[in-house]
């Protein structure tokens, strides 16, 4: 009968790491690339790196851990992130378009570039915090 | 905000010794749903429901309870 103070289910524990990653790859970011020299791609590489390593760990978590269960909870809560990063992704995408359409020229086109990748890191972030908190409040 | 969906999921366990963990793996679903549905936090799906209520063998009504808004002010 004894239940233990909760423990975190794998899709917490793999929202913690994605939230990690992201600090990582911003604070990456933000400290090497804007004093690095044109062309050297060392975010990029991170990036991608990053990516590699977490679908990995993911998988070979999955596949060694027979306690890893996704039930419908998990699921309304992928949902409820899914729909913060769709609303996110959205407004930011049509607020970037009117602004390019107004101030834009194919010289800025680097520019709207990075703003879109802003704006994936943004609606990410936000999808993340939204589930953890949905998993530490309800659903 | 508090559910319209009331439970004696935590009282029906007790009284059967029966950990939160057990109950999770005979309905298939995680430990942290079980707390989650114990503390009136989640509203489980009506499979789930039904399931809780085959597992403690009684009628789904005594397992779970619906509060209506108007009457919660109350």
């Amino acid at each position: 009968m004894a239940d233990s103070p909760s423990r975190f289910t794998f899709q917490e524990k793999m929202l913690w790491a994605q939230l990690l990653g992201i600090f990582v790859v911003v604070a990456f970011y933000a400290r090497f690339l804007q004093h690095s020299q044109p062309g050297h791609h060392y975010f990029h590489a991170l990036v991608l790196a990053l990516l590699f390593l977490f679908g990995a760990v993911r998988l070979i978590v999955r596949r060694r851990s027979p306690s890893v269960v996704e039930d419908e909870r998990d699921r309304t809560i992928a949902s409820i992130g899914a729909r913060w990063s769709n609303v996110t992704l959205w407004l930011g995408l049509v607020v970037i378009l009117v602004l390019y359409w107004d101030h834009g020229d194919m010289r800025s086109a680097a520019h709207l570039i990075g703003l879109i990748f802003h704006l994936l890191v943004l609606a990410g972030l936000l999808r993340i915090v939204r589930e953890l908190i949905a998993y530490r409040t309800a659903a | 905000m508090k559910s319209a969906i009331s439970n004696q999921v935590r009282e029906l366990r007790a009284a059967r010794a029966m950990t939160q963990q057990e109950l999770a793996d005979l309905i298939s679903v995680t430990r942290q749903t079980v707390i989650a549905i114990e503390g009136d936090k989640y509203s489980p799906s009506l499979e789930v429901a039904f399931r809780i209520a085959h597992v403690f063998n009684v009628p789904l009504e005594q397992a779970f309870q619906y509060q209506p808004p108007r009457n919660r002010a109350q």
